[in-house]
C-alpha cells in the first residue's frame, strides 16, 4: 500500500500553508488584535528605548540606581521571608488543627487584602508616631525610653508583608484542604510523627502553590507606590515618579520601566522553574477533605494565638486605628465633595470591571473559536499585564497617547476643530490602562469556570448547526455566569485600591478615593486619610467575604 | 454515501499519528461500528467526521460532497451531522423540550417534532425535566432524540454505552438500536466492546493504533481475521509459535503468522477422535472453576503455558490436548 499519510508530505511546508490558510478564521485573526492591543504599552516602552535615556540618565545611574536596586532586593527578600512564614503557618494550622474561633479565622486571614497596602502603611506610620497610640501606649506604661522608628526600609518591609502574605496563605491553604489528603494519611500509617509529616512531605509538596503565591506578593512588592514615597524609601516605583514629575524627563521614565519589566520577567521565570521543578501533584482534586487534629486545650490556645498574630497586625490593628481617626476627622472630610469623589470612584471602578471583563471574555473565546493551535498560547500573552507595575503601564500609555493627541490636534485643526486632548489626560486612557493591567484578574476566574464547562456541550451545540456566537449566548454563558460575576468583583476591588497607575492617568478634574487617601497623607493630613481608606476597604471587604464564602461552597 | 480516503490526523506535528491514512466507505442505511481499544484513534476519526477537529492529510465526502480536507473545511454546524457524545453533553440549564427543540428552531411543525422524537424515545411526558432529574439512560435517549429531531443523514454514537453498568447496557444498546431502526438512518457507532459491535453492526472497522487493519461483515471478521490483534478481539487466541509447533509435531509455514483460538483446543481427545489432527501431553498447573465450566493453566513439555477451558470436573494432573488443521489461523506477518 502506498504511504500517504506518511510524515514528509503531511507536514511539508506546502500543506503546512494549505492547512494554515483553511484554518485561518475571523477569530484567530480578533484574538491577534486584541492581544496586540493589550501588549501595546510594553511594546512602546521597549520602543521608546531605542530613542536614548535622557540628560539624568548617567546622575541616575551612578548615585540612585544603585539604592534602587538594593532596596528592591532588600524588599524583596525580607518580605519572602515575613509573607513564608505569616502565610504557610497559618495555612498549615487551621488546615491541620482544631482550635478555637478556627472557622472564623479561616476567612478573617484572608482579609488584610481588603486594605491597600499604603493605607496599612499610614496606619502604622500613626501608630509609632510621636504621639501616636503606640508612643501614648507606651507613656502610660511608663516605658518612656521606646521609640521605635518605623519610618524606614525595615519597617516598609513589615507593613507590606503583613498586608499581602494572604496571597501566599490563600494558595497554600488551597493545596493543604485539596491535594493532601491521603499523602497524609499515607505518612500517619507509615507511623511518620507531625513535625517530620510536615517538613519532610507537605512543604516540599506545597512548594509549587506557595512559590506562586509568594510571585504574586513579590509583584505587588514592586508595583507599590503609595507606602514606598511616604516612608521615604526610593525604589524602582518611585524612582519612575520621579523622573515623570519632578525632573520631566520621560526618557529617564522609560529605562527604569524596562529594567523593572526585566527584574518581573525573571521572577515569572524562577516560579515557572519552580514549579517544573515539582511537576507531582495531581491536579485531580481530592473529594476527602484533611482531617483535623484535636489537641489539648492549652496547645489549641497556642495555635490560636499564632494565626491570631497576623489577623491583629494586618487588619485589627490598623482598621481600629484608622476608625479611631475617623471619628476625629469626619466633620471636615465628610462633606459634598467627598460623596461626589465616592461616587467617582464607584462609576470609575464598575465602568472598567466591565470592559475589563468584556476583554477577557473576547480573549477567552475568539482564541477557543480560532481553529489555530498556536493562536491559544498567543492569547496568555495578553494576560501578562498583572504583572508589570502599574506606573510602567502608565507610562507605557502615555507616550504613544501624547504623540497620538498631538497628531488628532494637528488633524482635526485642519478641518477648523480645536478638539484638545482626546485620549490623553481623559478616562479612555484611564480605562485602558485598568484593562491592560487587570485583565488576568478577570481573566482567571472565567477561564476556569469556561473549563469545568466540558467541550462536547458547545460541540453538540455546534454539531446541531448552531454557531459560535450563538452557542456562546445561549449556551456558554449561562454555564459560566458565576465566574463572570466574581470576576467583575474581583476586577472591580482592584480598581478601587489601584494608586500608581491612577495618579499618572486620571484625568485633572476627577479624584477617587485612593488618590484623595494618598494626597491627604502626601500632604501631612494622614488621619484625615482615614475616611477614604475605610471607603475602600469596606467596600472591599463585602465581595472579599462574599467570594470566600462561594469558594467554600464550591 | 459517506467516503473517507487516507485520512491522517497529528496531535504533536507528525511525532505520532492518532490517525494515519484512513479510507472507508459507508453506503446509506448502514450501521458500522468501529472497534479498537483505547487510543487507536476511533473517538479522532468520529470528530473528524463531525468536524470537530480538522484533518491533517486526506478527504472526507459526505453525500457528495468534500466537508474536509488539506484546502477545505466545512464548519461542523453545516454538516447535518447527528453526534450523540459519551458524556450525552446535554444542555444542563435547558429543559428536555428545549433540549431536542435546539438543533431545530427553524424547523416548520418544530413543536411537533419535538413531541414526536419525546414519544419515539418514550419520554413522551418527560418534556418539562431538566437533564439531572433523569436517569443515565433516560439522558442516553434524551441525547439520542436530540441528534435525530433535525433528520441528519448521518448519526454518529460514540461509546454511547461505556457509562453504563453490563445489565443495563445490553437493555439500552437494544432499546437505543430498535430507535434507530425505525428512523432508518445511517449509523457510525464507536465501541471498544465487540459485544456491543457484533450484537448491532451490519459491518465493523476495526481500528489499531490509528491505523484500519479490516473491515468485514461481523460474522467474516471471527473466521477470518487479517491479524492476531483482530482474531484476539473476537475471543482469546494464542499464536502458534515454533515451540509450539514442536510440541504438537504441526509444521507449518514460515513466512506466516498461525494461531489457534483457546476454545478450538480440546482437552483429552478420544483415541477414536478424528477430529484432532495434532495432539500433545500437558501438566495441570491451576484450575479456576467459572461457573458450569472450568479454567485450566497447563504447561506444556516444552514450557510453555497455555490456558484452556473443560467441563470436566474430574480432570486428572496429566492430560492430552488436541486441535484440528482447520481450525488454524493464518495471517500473513
Amino acid at each position: 500500500m502506498k504511504q500517504v499519510g506518511s510524515n514528509k508530505e503531511t507536514f511539508s511546508l506546502k500543506s503546512r500553508l494549505k492547512r494554515l490558510k483553511r484554518d485561518s478564521n475571523r477569530w484567530s485573526i480578533f484574538t491577534l488584535i486584541i492581544v496586540l492591543f493589550l501588549a501595546l504599552p510594553i511594546i512602546f516602552i521597549g520602543v521608546e528605548l531605542f530613542s536614548g535615556p535622557g540628560e539624568t540618565w548617567s546622575h541616575i545611574v551612578q548615585h540612585l540606581l544603585p539604592e534602587y536596586i538594593w532596596n528592591s532586593l532588600y524588599l524583596v527578600v525580607f518580605c519572602s521571608v515575613l509573607v513564608l512564614l505569616f502565610g504557610v503557618s497559618s495555612a498549615w494550622l487551621v488546615s491541620r488543627f482544631e482550635f478555637p474561633f478556627r472557622k472564623q479565622l479561616e476567612w478573617l486571614l484572608i482579609l488584610p487584602l481588603a486594605i491597600p497596602s499604603y493605607i496599612v502603611g499610614y496606619a502604622y506610620a500613626g501608630m509609632f508616631d510621636y504621639g501616636g497610640s503606640l508612643d501614648l501606649f507606651f507613656r502610660a506604661m511608663n516605658f518612656d525610653f521606646i521609640r521605635i522608628d518605623i519610618m524606614n526600609r525595615a519597617g516598609l518591609a513589615f507593613v507590606l508583608s503583613i498586608s499581602l502574605f494572604p496571597y501566599v496563605y490563600v494558595s497554600a491553604r488551597a493545596f493543604f484542604l485539596n491535594q493532601a489528603n491521603n499523602l497524609l494519611e499515607a505518612s500517619k500509617m507509615l507511623g511518620v510523627g507531625e513535625r517530620k509529616t510536615f517538613f519532610k512531605l507537605m512543604l516540599p509538596l506545597a512548594r509549587p502553590a506557595i512559590v506562586a503565591g509568594l510571585v504574586l506578593v513579590l509583584m505587588e512588592v514592586l508595583n507599590d507606590y503609595g507606602a514606598a514615597s511616604y516612608y521615604g524609601v526610593n525604589t524602582f516605583t518611585t524612582g519612575i515618579f520621579r523622573s515623570w514629575f519632578s525632573l520631566e524627563e520621560p526618557e529617564t521614565a522609560v529605562y527604569l520601566s524596562a529594567l523593572l519589566i526585566i527584574i518581573i520577567f525573571a521572577l515569572i521565570l524562577f516560579e515557572k522553574w519552580q514549579v517544573r521543578k515539582v511537576k507531582f501533584t495531581s491536579s485531580k482534586t481530592n473529594n476527602t477533605h484533611i482531617q483535623r487534629k484535636e489537641t489539648k486545650k492549652s496547645i489549641q490556645w497556642v495555635i490560636f494565638s499564632v494565626v491570631f498574630l497576623p489577623v491583629l497586625l494586618g487588619f485589627v490593628l490598623p482598621v481600629g486605628q484608622l476608625i479611631y481617626w475617623a471619628f476625629i476627622t469626619a466633620s471636615t472630610v465628610f462633606d459634598l465633595e467627598f460623596i461626589l469623589i465616592s461616587l467617582q470612584s464607584f462609576g470609575i471602578a464598575i465602568v472598567s470591571a466591565l470592559i475589563t471583563v468584556f476583554f477577557a471574555l473576547l480573549l477567552i473565546y475568539f482564541s477557543k473559536w480560532s481553529a489555530l493551535r498556536f493562536i491559544k498560547n498567543i492569547a496568555r500573552i495578553g494576560v501578562l499585564g498583572y504583572a508589570i507595575p502599574g506606573a510602567v503601564i502608565a507610562i507605557g500609555i502615555m507616550i504613544p497617547t501624547i504623540a497620538l493627541d498631538k497628531w488628532l490636534i494637528d488633524v482635526l485643526a485642519q478641518f477648523g476643530i480645536d478638539s484638545g486632548l482626546i485620549i490623553n489626560g481623559t478616562l479612555i486612557a484611564l480605562f485602558y490602562a485598568y484593562a491592560v493591567r487587570f485583565l488576568a484578574v478577570a481573566y482567571n476566574p472565567i477561564d476556569s469556570t469556561a473549563l469545568k464547562v466540558d467541550n462536547s456541550i458547545p460541540d453538540s451545540s455546534k454539531v446541531l448547526g448552531v454557531g459560535n456566537l450563538k452557542t456562546f449566548f445561549k449556551i456558554e454563558f449561562p454555564l459560566i455566569k458565576t465566574g463572570v460575576f466574581s470576576a467583575v468583583i474581583l476586577v472591580f476591588i482592584d480598581v478601587m485600591k489601584e494608586l500608581p497607575l491612577t495618579l499618572i492617568l486620571k484625568p485633572y478634574h476627577i479624584d477617587t478615593l485612593a488618590v484623595k487617601a494618598f494626597e491627604y497623607a502626601s500632604d501631612e493630613m494622614v488621619m484625615e486619610a482615614s475616611i477614604p481608606s475605610l471607603f475602600i476597604i469596606f467596600t472591599a471587604m463585602i465581595p472579599v467575604i462574599f467570594l470566600n464564602k462561594l469558594l467554600i461552597k464550591k | 454515501m459517506l467516503t473517507i480516503k487516507s485520512l491522517s490526523k497529528s496531535f504533536d506535528k507528525g511525532k505520532n499519528y492518532a490517525l494515519e491514512d484512513v479510507s472507508f466507505d459507508l453506503k446509506a442505511g448502514d450501521v458500522c461500528a468501529i472497534v479498537g481499544e483505547s487510543g487507536s484513534g476511533k473517538t479522532t476519526l468520529v470528530r473528524l467526521i463531525a468536524g470537530l477537529e480538522r484533518p491533517d492529510h486526506g478527504s472526507i465526502v459526505l453525500e457528495d460532497k468534500v466537508i474536509a480536507s488539506v484546502d477545505k473545511f466545512v464548519q461542523p454546524e453545516k454538516r447535518k451531522i447527528g453526534l450523540v457524545f459519551q458524556e450525552y453533553a446535554l444542555f444542563p440549564h435547558l429543559t428536555i423540550f428545549d433540549n431536542i427543540l435546539y438543533g431545530i428552531s427553524k424547523m416548520k411543525n418544530k413543536k411537533a417534532r419535538v413531541q414526536e422524537m419525546l414519544d419515539l424515545v418514550g419520554l413522551s411526558d418527560m418534556g418539562k425535566r431538566y437533564p439531572h432529574q433523569l436517569s443515565g439512560g433516560q439522558q442516553q435517549r434524551v441525547a439520542l432524540a436530540r441528534a435525530l429531531a433535525p433528520k441528519p443523514s448521518l448519526l454518529i454514537l460514540d461509546e454511547p454505552f461505556s457509562n453504563l453498568d453490563s445489565m443495563l447496557r445490553t437493555q439500552l444498546r437494544n432499546e437505543v438500536f430498535d430507535i434507530i431502526k425505525k428512523t432508518g438512518v445511517t449509523v457510525l457507532f464507536v465501541t471498544h466492546d465487540t459485544q456491543d459491535a457484533l450484537s448491532v453492526a451490519d459491518e465493523i472497522l476495526i481500528l489499531q493504533k490509528g491505523k484500519v487493519v479490516q473491515k468485514d461483515a461481523a460474522a467474516n471478521l471471527y473466521v477470518k481475521p487479517n491479524n492476531l490483534y483482530v482474531a484476539s478481539l473476537f475471543g482469546d487466541t494464542v499464536q502458534i509459535n515454533k515451540n509450539l509447533q514442536t510440541a504438537f509435531h504441526c509444521p507449518l509455514k514460515e513466512d506466516c503468522c498461525h494461531a489457534i483460538r483457546n476454545e478450538k483446543i480440546k482437552v483429552n481427545p478420544t483415541t477414536y477422535d478424528s477430529d484432532c489432527d495434532y495432539i500433545t501431553t500437558a501438566q495441570v498447573i491451576r484450575k479456576v472453576v467459572l461457573g458450569d465450566s472450568i479454567q485450566l493453566l497447563l504447561k506444556l513439555e516444552s514450557g510453555e503455558q497455555l490456558t484452556v477451558m473443560t467441563k470436566d470436573a474430574n480432570i486428572s494432573d496429566t492430560i492430552h490436548i488436541g486441535f484440528n488443521s482447520k481450525d488454524i489461523l493464518e495471517f500473513n506477518q
